[in-house]
Parts: structure tokens; C-alpha cells; sequence
């Protein structure tokens, strides 16, 4: 398929002149067969500062019991399922780059869909770490799985907490083998690249021995499709049922129809935001520019703008039927959220996540490197914040107002989280030093396709549409990494 | 003998087949391969150095490891000859006393955990309050003195013994006083034992201290009627109550007692035939006895008295002279309406005072006189005898000895070294007395400033005997064997005034058989037993004689004008300061007691300190919030406490509680809150709890232990309340009966084939005073978190009381908003006044849903149904997900942060083994992490239905009572099963007042509420 040529009017996805397939796994496995570079260090080292604070934080709540946290009588959720949610939902992109994206035939997910599949497995274990810390006695964690055992004691299938386990661990382990499976190819690469010694064992072991025939490659092929069509549903399924954790219980600003697809598009909103977040300084300290591209960001972008409008629309939808169901308690649950004691996590989340992706709108704006990495961040937060609002001030005011209290976090509860973004990035930046962070076999098979060389071959051919290539030099304009003087010459 | 029947094992070896015979040959039916294992490898070969190496290593490892493992070594010691009535795991119960009231101990295996009111109480019929609950735990407390100590260090008794008796005797040889001083002697035979010891030492003689006396009350009748008696109040017998500053359902006098007596008025029965008392309440902080009022008119302090005056006015249709107008409006009408109220229920009207000032009682006495309340309401001829501390009395002591006259003071349960107003005084005067004996069973104020203490068993640990009123006796017997080398105080008086008695069993016994057992027809040993069995005996009372007043009330009138005057506080910075007891520490002597520290105030919920109650508009004027330090000064003294912001406060008055800032009361209660003792004074003969002061700010914060934080309950239908007026025209108003919509059930019913286990929880009964929540945490083995834990939401109380304010704007008291009634949180905030306030009271627990939203969500199945109707915990199969507890629409289930019971980061006061000895060995203590809640004492369910079935019987109604229900005084609560139509619950369930707290939910709670029905006079007050 790489022979065919591309619509000239279909903007590239590999920039770039005179780009071989040499070049590309040059490039691609700079950092993983070269010592690491003075950035990647500092990062290293303040990121596993913070899973050291992880590790204080998570053992001291070990150690000493769920107190150390802030909650209380009433607010039996607060940072902790918090973070949970806020996890889960940012791993739904990888998962929606790899398997959608791969369904709908959308190439241009090839040169991210590699650090977004990372992402997601570490996000699910940073998730993960939440569902097992959060418990009261953590190391009974097993009760919850289905086992048999001789005191007929089984599990509350009707409990969304029930389901929630089974979702995760489905969903990190189809998304771990999607990944690795994916990793095959460019394992062999390196394998094939390495000197004989321990690191050409290690990689050879790794490479399950691919041999790069014919045939592996298409089993390759089928086994991607079939991978991603069961992590199709998941995309969907996981944060429906995460959003079943309150959408099944009777709390008011919980008990909620809507919860499902709200989730799940904020779920794909904040993962886009960190994939953007990771992959926009990936692709600057590692010299990725001609295969992460503007194209690449700018779409994002946009689904970023349009799950974040999805967002917006349930936000108004909630308070629109906590009118108009005329229940007093979930009335107050939504006047409470916007004008109660914590009206500022409301506005935080409001602004970051309604207000804030509207902004795309302006080309300038979604085609401009630091404000979409900027961008990005905030949206990180609003959405924090979003799950914060759903959780805390819906407990701490629900029907009895005797109970009503206020939740203040604890150190340790600030521990956990900051300590949670630092193993994530821990284990984000050792992946990108002993694995390729772009699939390289998948962008390789763009190159004759869709680069930038092969549509300026097309166009140095002649036999184009004026009018399309005038529009195809036009899109290049937004590029940073098309040298535009080159066009400069043609008509 | 031989016998010739031949015994076979089958049909083979009867028919003896070949292949029988062969097997039979050999011992196993399969050959054993013993020669190849002898010739092979097995025996034959050497063992190699190196597995012998490697045997010998993995079994020095294995042992050492082993060994690190310290094995706890468990001393027990099993009954060599067991005691006949100790059956481990069955508990025995003792009649005995405590401080009054007949009581039932609960003792497992021969150690006391538990006291309960005894069903024949003439007081509180059985309820006991949250003192009285609590009192149990100060037996275990490690505080607690081990042995006497002679000039600061342990001595023996005989050394003690030795050095008082030659002490006393020198004192009374040198001419010197001896003064016994304690708080209210009520035992009979304690009387007694020193009158003996005065006979003995006739310069001996007995002094009452009482830290809030009752004084001005004594007095009042000695003017009035020449009886100088505390009364016998009877509120059933009242219609309309008015009390001036009485907290009479709180601390004042009795309060179980009046508890009873006031709902006997007002609860479902008296309702039920269309009955209900009225009480008005004039005061200036907000008491629990205020908050049940029908009417509460917050007046200052200084005006109390003028208030009893204007009463009397009124009623007489007099002036008195010193009639000054009352400051609000309000108050004066409401004086007018009371006025009117009162004489219409002539005779069976009441009117009570808490001031200590004698001419506030003496006029209090003309205005019952002139109702006829005395031989109704009030009886004179049968008094009380729970207080009889004259203040006087006490303030001369401390000036004979500050004269150097005393030569040998003893205390018992008195210490006024922390409670005396004037602290350096009795410092003093100690300094100059040669022998201070305190029996003291903590080394307290007192003690430490005394050269011999002897301390005194602990009451479960006494006998003895009790006569709370006149006609009432009770008798104390000991419950365990004394903990510590003790000695009860009245044995140590026995010895040193050389009693022919000395055992003080003995003195007892002889005292009940030649005096008292006759008054309850009993006599002789076998009556002493009966006596033992039953706990009490009461006499018939003495008829009332008439009453004629002889005090002059005009001077009394004179006098309340001029005190009023002197206490008006003027000027920005001066404030009315009131001090007053509250229901948990009360004067003090319970400071070290963790349940009561920790069991919220009844009003203002705050846990673990004292604090200034203050008006909010006030607080605003002078510019504090909830939790602002100020420093309140006066007389010299000055205390720094957080700021309550209190509805219902008067103006420009500041409520202090005693009890607090305890120095030598132990690690519970030391510089628990301040010591407002001081701010006390003496004069006119009494010593007085109210004076002028000054408050300012100190910038500083301390925010309050509070266990709740939010105060009105948002017009929510979780409260339904109605006027009496109300209820009369319809029985079931404010509730859903008639209006029921349809419901739905997702799921099946829950099978309840025996038992259906339901409460009814009557909201007109319950005062709100909390002995439920100590006598469940006493029960149910309730971890104490500490104030910081509290600070931060994490009380663990099964049952909590929730404390509302309502407002109603125009004095409208109809239920619905159109017509005025304010309880949302917004619209509070708008308002000016937030004086006139009323308050519902609403006991909160699992409610056993029969659709519960925490068993839906448990992933683990902890909580599940039980076929009688309970809503169960599994705390072995938790995980502690709290799930359950986020989806509780009640918010009742109670999470272990920590682990309460050895985590040694905070102490909860129950991590030693000694005081673990008082935990229910029924019930499990519950690890950290594990979910925990109300189980409707499960416990005593199934003991209930054990104890049926062994004997064979049906469970009969009534029978099975929970903890809280058992000890409650105003029987707000009934437990039964609801699968019996004719239990008293199912009736009360049915009654037309019964709503369920959120039943629109269609949760199905298996508590209902009885609407509360207020006998409200506020249109008039409009």
C-alpha cells in the first residue's frame, strides 16, 4: 500500500527532505542506543524525586492507616478517587489512538499512537496503585477477586466497585499486549542494530525472535486488527463503568443517567491533553519534528476542542436536570457546587475545561507549539478538577445537613497525588530510553505515501490540480518543520 | 467364661475363600518394597559431607529464624475451684447504686462493663445518664492511686493509720478543729459513720461543700417556710412549667429524674390522650432544658431575677417595690402570657429558678405559693437530699483555718483546691492545718496539697447504701474485688475513730437490718438478701403540710433589683458572664472520664473543651468568629477560650461551662478547656455564678472539636414538626400518611420469617442529652479518637444526636414556608435576630434499611441483610472501600482511620491492658480499615433469643432492650419486632405521627420518627 499515492490535497505526515528508512530508525532510536542526554537526566531525576515521594506518602498510609489522609466521616472519597478517575480517563486516549484510530484507517495516528500506548499503561498503573491504597486494609486486596474458597465467600456482582476491578485489569492487560505486540517490529530493530553482548540478549528475548518475514508481518497485521477490535469497547467500556461508581449509588450530583458518555468523552479530553502534554516536549528534546508533526498537533487540537465541547454540553445538561427532576437534594447538590463553600473547584473546572478548548477555534491559536502544550495543562487540571467536584462537594453536603462537614486534604494526601505524576513520568522517561517512542515500522510505511517528499515528487510530476497544490502549499505554512522556500519555486 | 459364638467380619472369611486365606497372611494387603528400599540406594549409600552440610544449615536457619519470633507469653490463671455464680461468657448482674439511682452492674467474668439503670428506679425508672454510663471506665482508670501515701510518697495503711489517729488525737487534745468536708453526703450510712466519728472527736464536725450548690434554694425555703430543705420537685405533675435559668433537664438538681417526669407530660402517651404540657423557659445561655422549652425567651443574666419578679407581679396583680421594666419587649409579654398561663393551671402549675441567689428563690417561693404548687408540684415534706452544701458554712471553714483554728481537715469526694472560687484561699488556708487527709482516689487539686491521702475504693468496688430523696433508700454492694491496695473511705473513718466496727460490710448490714430495712417491710438476714436482690426500698411519702410564707418578698425584690443592677454590664467591652455545668464533665470530678470528653454537648456539640458561648450578632459587634480566642477577665482572673457563636444567647451575656482546666485530674482531662471556677464570688451567703467581666480578643484561633458543623436542617423533611394546635385538629400532621405515592421495588423482599427487628424513635420525648451515645460506646466497645481526631470529622459515635435550629420569622410557627418558617442556611445568614431560635433534637443511626444503598455497592459482600431485618457488617470481610459509607443517605457508618486501639501516635485513653478490661467481650474491637455502625446491639439479640430458647419459650416483648433505648430516661426510643402486631412497636410504628426520615428515598428504613409536636404560644407572643 505504500506505493499508492497519496490525494495531494491530504496534508503530510512526514516532513522532511531526502528522509530514508535509515533515517528514520536513526532518528527514532537516538536516545535508546545513545547515553542519555543532560535533559532527559534532569527530568529523570525530579521525577523520581516525586515517586519517592510516592513511596513515603503511600507507605506512611501503610503503615499507619487511612487517617493519614484527610478524609472524614462524610467525604469517604476525596484525593484518592480523584486521582483514580483522573488516571483511568487519561489512558483512554492511547487507547482510542491505537484501536479507534487504527479501525477508521487514520495514518496519522502512526507516529503517535507508540508514546500514547505508553501513556495509557502507566496511567492504568498509576490508576491501579489508587484502587489499592485507597482500601482500608489493602492487603486483603484479593477479596476482591472472584476466588473460590472454602468459605463460600464470593463477590457483590452488583457493586460497580466489582466491575470496576474487572475493567481495569481487562483494560491493562489488553492495552499492555496491544502495546507490546505493536512494540515487536521495532524491538527486532534494535536487536538487529545492537552489538553481541547483554543488551543484544536482552533485546532478542524481548523480540519474542521476529524474523521480519512475510508471513510474521501479516499475522502482525491481523493480530493489530483483532487487538484493536477488542480495545474498541474498552474504550468505551472502562470509563462507563468507572462512571458507574457514582452513577449506581443514590449521593445526589452521583446518582446520574448521564455519567457514561460524559465520562467517557472527558476521559478521551483529558487524554488528548496529555498525550499533547507528553509528546510535544518529547518531540522538541528528541528531534522528532518531522514525524510529529503540526498536523499532528492541530488534530489533536481539534479533538480536544470537540470532546471538551461534549464536556460542556453535560455540564449544562446536569444542572439543567437538577431543575427539572424538582428533587431539593439534587437541586441543592448543583446550586451547592457553583455557590457553595467550594465554588472555586467549580470555576477552576469550568473555566479550564468549558471555557478554555473554545479557544482552538483560532488556527493561530491550536497551531501554536507552547500555547497547545500550555493549553494542555490547564485542561489537565480542569479536569482534576471536574472529578474533585463530582466527588468532594457532592459528599460533603448530601441529604443530612447534620453531617455536612468540609474536606481539607492532608500532606499526605498532596503526597500521593504529585508523588503519582512523578512515577508516572518515571516510568514514561525510562520507556523513552529503551524503547522506541515512535512506532518506527508504522511511520515507515507512510514515508512513500504520505511524507512530505513523496507529495513533493507528486507535485514536481506535475499532472496536479493547481488549485489543490496552491491549497497544499497553503497548509504547509503552519508547519515548523517545512521549509517553505522550497516551494517557493513552483508556480 | 468362654463363649462359643463366632464372630465374623465378611462373608469371605465366614465362607473362608482361598484368596481370603492368603491375604489374610499378610499384614498389608499391598507388599511394602521394603527390601528395595534397604538394598538400593536408600540406606545403603553414604551421606555426603555436603548434604549433611546443607541439612544441618537449613536446620540451624530454621531454628534461629523460628526463634526471633517472640512468642507472647499469656498468663492465665484458670479457676483451681470455680466460683459457682461465674460461668465465663454469661454475664451476672448486681443491684447497686450510683449516685441515687438504683442500678444494675454488668459483670463478665467477675469484672465489671457495664451499668444499667434498674427498671424500679424511683428516680429514672431505669435510664441512667451519660455519667452514670460512663462511670464504669473510671474503675479502669490507671490514674487511679495505687496505694496511700503519707507526705507525698506510698506509705502502708498501718503507717497511715497510725499517723492520723495520733494526728486527730492531737488535734483534739490541742483544742483544734477537725472538719470532714465533702460533697453532699446522701448515704445514710456513710451519715453515720461520721456522726460516729464526731462522737468519737467532738471537735470534729461535717461540712457539705458542693461545687454548684444549691444554697440559695436551702435558704429560701428557711425564710419562706422555715424548712431549710431542697425540695421534691414533681414536673408530671406541672401543666405549665416556667423555669427562670433552670437547666432542670440538664444539670440542675436531678435531671433524669425531671426528664422522666417532664415527658411523662409530653411524650406519645400524654399526646395520645390530647395532652401536653406547657413550659416556658426564660434564660440567658442556651441550656438542653431551653432548647426542649415551648417557648424560650432569652434573657440577660442581670434580668433573670427581674423576670421573677415581673412573674410575680403578674400574677399577683402587685408592684413590688424594685420592679424595673425589662429590657425587651418580648420578655415582657411573654412574663404577662406566662402570668396568664400559670394561674389558669392553678395547682398544677410550676415554677423553678437556677439562680443561687436567695432572694431570686425567695421570690420563685411566693409565686409557687401563690399557684398552690406546694403539696402538688413542689413537695417540701419529702425533700431531696442530693444537695445540701451551704456555702457558707464551707467560706467559714476556710476563714477558722486561715486563723490557724483547724488542726485537721479531711476531704471526701470534695476538692476544692480546683472548684473553690478563691484557689490561693484554700491554699492558705491548708498551709496551716497539720493533718489534710484526702480520700481522694486520683492524687486531684486537693490531694496534692494534702500530707496523707487515703484513697477510696471506687463505687463498683463499695458497699454501702444511698437515699437520693427522702423515703427512697438504695444499697451499694461491690462488684469486683478492689483493683488497687484501697480502702473505703468510710471503713478508713471506722478505723481512725476507733468504731467497734471497723469492717465497714459489717456497719452497713447492721445499719440496713436495725434501721432501714423496716421501712421497706423487710427485716432480719433474710431481708438484708432481699435487699441485695432488689437494690431499693422505697416508704410510703408523708403528706404534704400546708405551707404559709413568711419571707418578705419586698425586701427579696429590693435585693434581686439591686443585684441586678450590679451585674448589668455597661460599656463595649463588658459582658454578663454566666458559669454553669454542663451535661458531660459537670462540676469537674468527671473531667478524667474519655467517654464524657468526648460525648458532644448536648447544644453546641462541642467535644474535648469549654468554651464562650456567645450571641453572634454580639460576637460580629465584637468582631470574633466561631473559634477566635478571647479572654474573658474579671475579679482578677482571666481565661482565654474559643468563641461558640450560640442562637439563642442573650446579648451582651458570654456562657462559660466548669469543669475544664483540670491540673491533677489525670492524662484524660488536664488542661482539658479552661478553669472558669474563679470567676465565682461570695456574698449574701451564697456563692454566686454570675458577675460582670471583660472580653476582648486575642487574635489567637483554637477551633473547636464540634461534630457538627451545620445547624439548620434546610427546611429538609428530615425534621417534621408541628404545633400541638396542629396536631389536635389532625393526628398526623406533618407527616406522609394518606399521601403515599406508589413505589417501585428493583429488587425482592427480604425474607423476615421470625423477626423483623424495627425502632420508633419518639422526637416529643427525646431531650437530646446523649446518655444514648455513652451507654453505645460503653456497649458496643466505641473507640474515643481525641479532640484532634474530632477536629477532623472522625468521631466513631454509633449513635449520634443531630442538633437543629429552626427560625420562625414573625413568631409564625406554621410549617411551611409561605408563612415564614426560616431554616435555610442562606436565609439564616440574612437575618438580624438570631435570638428567638427553637431547636430539635433527633437521635441518628442505622436506620436497617430493607432497600440499604450500602449493601448494594459493597464489592465484597461485607454488609449484607440478615433475615431478622438487620443490616449487618461483616468486619472480618471488609476492605474498607467506603463505598458504603459515601452511599448512606444518613451518613452513619463510621470508618477506622487508625488503629484506635494500639496505634501509640495518639492516645485514646483505652490502650492498656487494664483498661481494655472494661471493653464487652461480646463484641469485637474493630481493626483499622474496617467499615463499623449501629447493629442494633446484635449482641443482645441473640442473647435475648438464646436465653428464650434454652428455657424454651417464645422471646417475649419488651425483653430484648439495645443500650441506647435502655438507658434512656424520657423512653424516646422502643425496640421490638415489628413481625409481632402486637408489640409495643409495631404500635408505636403505627401511630399517626410516625414518618421516616428520607422515605422518599424508598430506602425503607426500619426507623421511624415520631413527628415532634411543639405546644407553641408564639402567635400570641407576636
Amino acid at each position: 500500500m505504500a506505493s499508492h499515492s497519496e490525494s495531494i490535497i491530504r496534508e503530510p505526515l512526514i516532513t522532511g527532505k531526502n528522509i530514508t528508512y535509515a533515517q528514520i530508525t536513526n532518528e527514532v532510536l537516538l536516545p535508546v542506543e545513545n547515553k542519555p542526554n543532560k535533559a532527559w537526566w534532569i527530568g529523570f531525576v525530579v521525577a523520581s524525586l516525586g515517586a519517592l515521594l510516592w513511596v513515603v506518602s503511600i507507605s506512611l498510609t501503610f503503615w499507619y492507616g487511612l487517617g493519614e489522609w484527610g478524609l472524614n466521616k462524610t467525604v469517604g472519597w476525596a484525593w484518592d478517587i480523584t486521582g483514580f478517575v483522573w488516571w483511568v480517563g487519561i489512558g483512554h486516549a492511547g487507547t482510542l489512538i491505537s484501536a479507534v484510530l487504527l479501525l477508521f484507517r487514520q495514518n496519522w495516528r502512526n507516529s503517535i499512537n507508540r508514546s500514547a500506548e505508553a501513556m495509557t499503561i502507566f496511567a492504568v498503573i498509576c490508576a491501579a496503585t489508587y484502587i489499592v491504597a485507597h482500601m482500608g486494609r489493602p492487603w486483603l486486596a484479593y477479596f476482591t477477586l472472584p476466588l473460590p474458597n472454602q468459605y463460600v465467600l464470593w463477590v457483590n456482582w452488583n457493586s460497580a466497585l466489582m466491575m470496576d476491578v474487572f475493567a481495569i485489569s481487562t483494560y491493562f492487560s489488553v492495552s499492555l499486549v496491544f502495546w507490546y505486540t505493536g512494540l515487536l517490529p521495532d524491538i527486532a530493530t534494535i536487536r538487529d542494530r545492537a552489538v553481541p553482548g547483554l543488551r543484544r540478549r536482552i533485546y532478542s528475548i524481548l523480540s519474542f525472535g521476529w524474523s521480519g518475514s512475510v508471513k510474521t508481518w501479516q499475522r502482525f497485521e491481523t493480530v493489530s486488527l483483532i487487538l484493536a477490535g477488542i480495545s474498541t469497547p474498552l474504550v468505551l467500556s472502562v470509563h462507563t463503568i468507572v462512571s458507574f461508581d457514582f452513577a449506581t449509588s443514590l449521593e445526589p450530583g452521583w446518582h446520574t443517567t448521564i455519567f457514561p458518555p460524559y465520562f467517557v468523552a472527558g476521559a478521551i479530553f483529558s487524554g488528548f491533553a496529555m498525550v499533547q502534554t507528553l509528546l510535544l516536549v518529547t518531540r522538541k528534546v528528541l528531534g522528532l519534528e518531522n514525524y510529529i508533526t503540526m498536523f499532528h498537533i492541530e488534530s489533536m487540537n481539534k479533538i480536544i476542542t470537540l470532546t471538551g465541547s461534549i464536556v460542556g454540553v453535560a455540564y449544562l445538561t446536569e444542572f439543567f436536570i437538577a431543575w427539572y427532576s424538582g428533587v431539593e437534594y439534587e437541586q441543592y447538590a448543583f446550586i451547592n457546587r457553583a455557590t457553595g463553600p467550594y465554588w472555586w473547584a467549580y470555576w477552576s473546572m469550568m473555566s479550564c475545561n468549558v471555557i478554555s478548548p473554545q479557544l482552538f477555534w483560532f488556527k493561530k491559536l491550536r497551531t501554536s507549539i507552547p500555547f497547545s502544550w500550555a493549553l494542555s495543562i490547564v485542561v489537565n487540571i480542569g479536569m482534576w478538577f471536574e472529578r474533585f467536584v463530582i466527588i468532594v462537594t457532592s459528599l460533603h453536603r448530601d441529604y443530612i445537613p447534620s453531617s455536612w462537614v468540609m474536606f481539607y486534604p492532608s500532606w499526605v494526601d498532596v503526597g500521593v497525588f504529585i508523588g503519582s505524576i512523578g512515577l508516572f513520568f518515571t516510568m514514561f522517561l525510562l520507556f523513552i530510553r529503551f524503547l522506541p517512542s515512535v512506532a518506527m515500522a508504522e511511520v515507515k510505511l507512510l514515508l512513500k505515501s504520505s511524507s512530505e517528499q513523496a507529495k513533493k515528487k507528486l507535485i514536481d510530476h506535475g499532472h496536479l490540480d493547481a488549485e489543490q497544490v496552491a491549497d497544499y502549499k497553503d497548509a504547509l505554512k503552519k508547519y515548523d518543520s517545512v521549509d517553505l522556500a522550497d516551494y517557493e519555486t513552483i508556480k | 467364661m468362654d463363649s462359643n459364638k463366632k464372630y465374623w467380619k465378611g462373608l469371605e472369611e465366614l465362607n473362608k475363600t482361598p484368596e481370603f486365606v492368603e491375604k489374610n497372611k499378610h499384614e498389608f494387603a499391598e507388599p511394602l518394597p521394603i527390601e528395595e528400599v534397604l538394598s538400593g540406594a536408600g540406606l545403603a549409600s553414604r551421606t555426603p559431607r555436603r548434604d549433611f552440610l546443607k541439612a544441618l544449615g537449613f536446620g540451624v536457619g530454621a531454628v534461629t529464624l523460628a526463634a526471633c519470633q517472640k512468642v507472647p507469653v499469656h498468663k492465665s490463671i484458670p479457676y483451681l475451684i470455680k466460683p459457682e455464680e461465674v460461668t465465663p461468657g454469661v454475664a451476672n448482674y448486681y443491684t447497686s447504686t450510683y449516685n441515687g439511682h438504683a442500678i444494675l452492674v454488668k459483670t463478665r467474668e467477675g469484672r465489671p462493663i457495664k451499668v444499667e439503670g434498674n427498671p424500679g428506679d424511683l428516680l429514672a425508672g431505669g435510664g441512667l445518664s451519660a455519667q452514670a454510663q460512663a462511670s464504669v471506665l473510671d474503675l479502669y482508670d490507671t490514674n487511679r492511686l495505687k496505694d496511700p501515701q503519707l507526705n507525698g510518697g506510698d506509705a502502708g495503711w498501718d503507717e497511715v493509720d497510725a499517723f492520723v489517729k495520733q494526728q486527730l488525737a492531737a488535734a483534739q487534745a490541742g483544742g483544734k478543729k477537725i472538719r470532714i468536708i465533702s460533697s453532699t453526703v446522701h448515704s445514710p450510712s456513710t451519715q453515720a459513720v461520721i456522726n460516729d466519728f464526731i462522737a468519737k472527736y467532738p471537735a470534729a464536725a461535717h461540712i457539705n461543700y458542693d461545687a454548684f450548690s444549691y444554697t440559695g434554694i436551702i435558704q429560701a425555703n428557711q425564710q419562706s417556710f422555715g424548712k431549710a430543705v431542697l425540695p421534691h420537685y414533681n414536673f408530671d405533675k406541672a401543666d405549665v412549667i416556667v423555669s427562670v435559668g433552670a437547666d432542670f433537664l440538664g444539670s440542675w438538681i436531678s435531671g433524669e429524674e425531671f426528664t422522666k417526669q417532664y415527658v411523662s407530660n409530653r411524650g406519645s402517651k400524654a399526646l395520645e390522650s390530647k395532652k401536653m404540657s406547657r413550659h416556658i423557659q426564660f434564660e440567658s445561655g442556651m441550656s438542653i432544658t431551653g432548647t426542649n422549652a415551648d417557648a424560650r425567651i432569652p434573657v440577660k443574666v442581670s434580668e433573670e431575677g427581674l423576670v421573677l419578679v415581673a412573674l410575680y407581679n403578674a400574677i399577683s396583680g402587685t408592684t413590688l417595690p424594685g420592679t424595673k421594666k425589662l429590657e425587651s419587649a418580648k420578655a415582657a409579654t411573654a412574663v404577662t402570657l406566662a402570668a396568664k398561663e400559670l394561674l389558669a393551671a392553678k395547682g398544677k402549675a410550676l415554677v423553678v429558678a437556677g439562680s443561687n441567689e436567695v432572694a431570686n428563690q425567695v421570690v420563685a417561693n411566693a409565686i409557687n405559693v401563690l399557684l398552690g404548687s406546694y403539696g402538688a408540684t413542689i413537695d417540701l415534706d419529702n425533700p431531696s437530699n442530693q444537695y445540701k452544701g451551704n456555702d457558707a458554712q464551707f467560706v467559714a471553714f476556710i476563714n477558722e483555718a486561715k486563723r490557724g483554728e483547724v488542726g485537721a481537715a479531711i476531704f471526701l469526694n470534695a476538692n476544692p483546691a480546683y472548684d473553690y472560687f478563691n484557689a490561693k484561699d484554700v491554699k492558705d488556708a491548708l498551709g496551716k492545718i497539720k493533718l489534710k487527709v484526702s480520700f481522694s482516689s486520683q492524687k486531684d487539686e486537693t490531694a496534692d496539697l494534702a500530707n496523707v491521702i487515703a484513697p477510696n475504693h471506687h463505687y463498683l468496688e463499695s458497699w454501702g447504701d444511698d437515699s437520693a430523696v427522702s423515703g427512697y433508700y438504695t444499697v451499694l454492694q461491690p462488684t469486683i474485688n478492689p483493683v488497687y491496695n484501697t480502702r473505703q473511705a468510710e471503713q478508713s473513718l471506722l478505723i481512725w475513730s476507733e468504731n467497734a466496727v471497723t469492717d465497714y460490710y459489717t456497719y452497713v448490714r447492721n445499719n440496713w437490718v436495725n434501721n432501714l430495712l423496716t421501712l421497706g417491710g423487710l427485716s432480719g438476714q433474710s431481708g438484708w438478701e432481699t435487699l441485695l436482690q432488689t437494690g431499693f426500698v422505697k416508704v410510703a411519702p408523708k403528706t404534704a403540710a400546708p405551707v404559709t410564707n413568711a419571707a418578705n418578698v419586698s425586701a427579696a425584690a429590693q435585693l434581686i433589683a439591686a443585684n441586678s443592677a450590679k451585674l448589668a454590664a455597661s460599656g463595649d467591652d463588658k459582658v454578663e458572664l454566666q458559669l454553669y455545668i454542663n451535661t458531660a464533665i459537670g462540676d469537674g470530678s468527671y473531667a478524667n472520664n474519655p467517654w464524657l470528653q468526648e460525648l458532644p454537648d448536648p447544644v453546641s456539640k462541642v467535644t474535648w473543651d469549654n468554651y464562650a458561648a456567645l450571641a453572634p450578632k454580639y460576637a460580629e459587634k465584637l468582631g470574633v468568629e466561631e473559634g477566635d480566642v478571647v479572654k474573658i477577665e474579671a475579679n482578677g482572673y482571666s481565661i482565654e477560650v474559643p468563641v461558640l457563636l450560640q442562637p439563642g444567647q442573650a446579648q451582651g451575656t458570654v456562657s462559660v461551662a466548669v469543669g475544664y482546666g483540670r491540673t491533677h485530674s489525670g492524662l484524660v482531662g488536664n488542661s482539658v478547656g479552661k478553669n472558669a471556677y474563679p470567676f465565682a464570688s461570695f456574698s449574701n451567703g451564697t456563692i454566686g455564678k454570675t458577675l460582670v467581666a471583660t472580653i476582648s480578643k486575642t487574635g489567637e484561633v483554637s477551633p473547636l472539636a464540634q461534630t457538627q458543623t451545620h445547624h439548620s436542617y434546610e427546611g429538609r423533611d428530615v425534621i417534621r414538626e408541628v404545633s400541638l394546635k396542629e396536631y389536635l385538629k389532625d393526628p398526623a400532621a406533618g407527616t406522609d400518611h394518606g399521601k403515599e405515592h406508589k413505589t417501585y421495588d428493583l429488587w425482592e423482599a427480604h425474607e423476615r420469617p421470625v423477626y423483623d427487628w424495627k425502632m420508633a424513635i419518639d422526637l416529643n420525648a427525646c431531650t437530646g442529652c446523649g446518655a444514648c451515645i455513652v451507654a453505645c460506646s460503653a456497649e458496643n466497645n466505641i473507640p474515643v479518637v481525641g479532640k484532634d481526631e474530632v477536629r477532623r470529622r472522625r468521631e466513631m459515635h454509633w449513635i449520634r444526636i443531630d442538633r437543629y435550629y429552626s427560625y420562625e420569622k414573625n413568631g409564625q410557627a406554621a410549617a411551611d414556608e409561605e408563612t415564614g418558617l426560616v431554616t435555610k442556611e442562606k436565609e439564616i445568614a440574612k437575618l438580624e435576630d438570631l435570638d428567638h431560635v427553637t431547636v430539635v433534637h433527633q437521635p441518628m443511626m442505622c436506620q436497617h434499611c430493607d432497600h440499604a444503598p450500602c449493601e448494594t455497592v459493597c464489592p465484597v459482600l461485607a454488609t449484607v441483610h440478615s433475615s431478622e431485618g438487620l443490616n449487618q457488617m461483616a468486619y472480618n470481610r471488609c476492605v474498607g472501600t467506603r463505598y458504603c459509607a459515601n452511599n448512606c443517605p444518613y451518613k452513619v457508618r463510621r470508618f477506622n482511620w487508625f488503629n484506635y486501639w494500639n496505634d501509640s501516635r495518639f492516645d485514646n485513653y483505652l490502650q492498656n491492658e487494664h483498661t481494655q478490661l472494661v471493653l464487652n467481650p461480646d463484641v469485637t474491637t474493630r481493626f483499622r480499615g474496617v467499615m463499623e455502625k449501629c447493629s442494633m446491639c446484635v449482641q443482645r439479640i441473640q442473647a435475648g433469643k438464646l436465653k428464650a430458647k434454652i428455657e424454651k419459650r417464645p422471646l417475649t416483648d419488651g425483653e430484648i432492650k439495645v443500650a441506647c433505648q435502655q438507658t434512656c430516661t424520657a423512653n424516646a426510643i422502643i425496640f421490638g419486632n415489628a413481625n409481632d402486631p402486637n408489640s409495643e412497636l409495631s404500635k408505636a410504628l403505627k401511630s399517626e405521627r410516625t414518618y421516616y426520615v428520607l422515605q422518599e428515598l424508598n430506602v425503607q428504613p426500619g426507623i421511624g420518627y415520631q413527628v415532634k409536636v411543639r405546644n407553641t404560644i408564639e402567635n400570641e407572643l407576636a
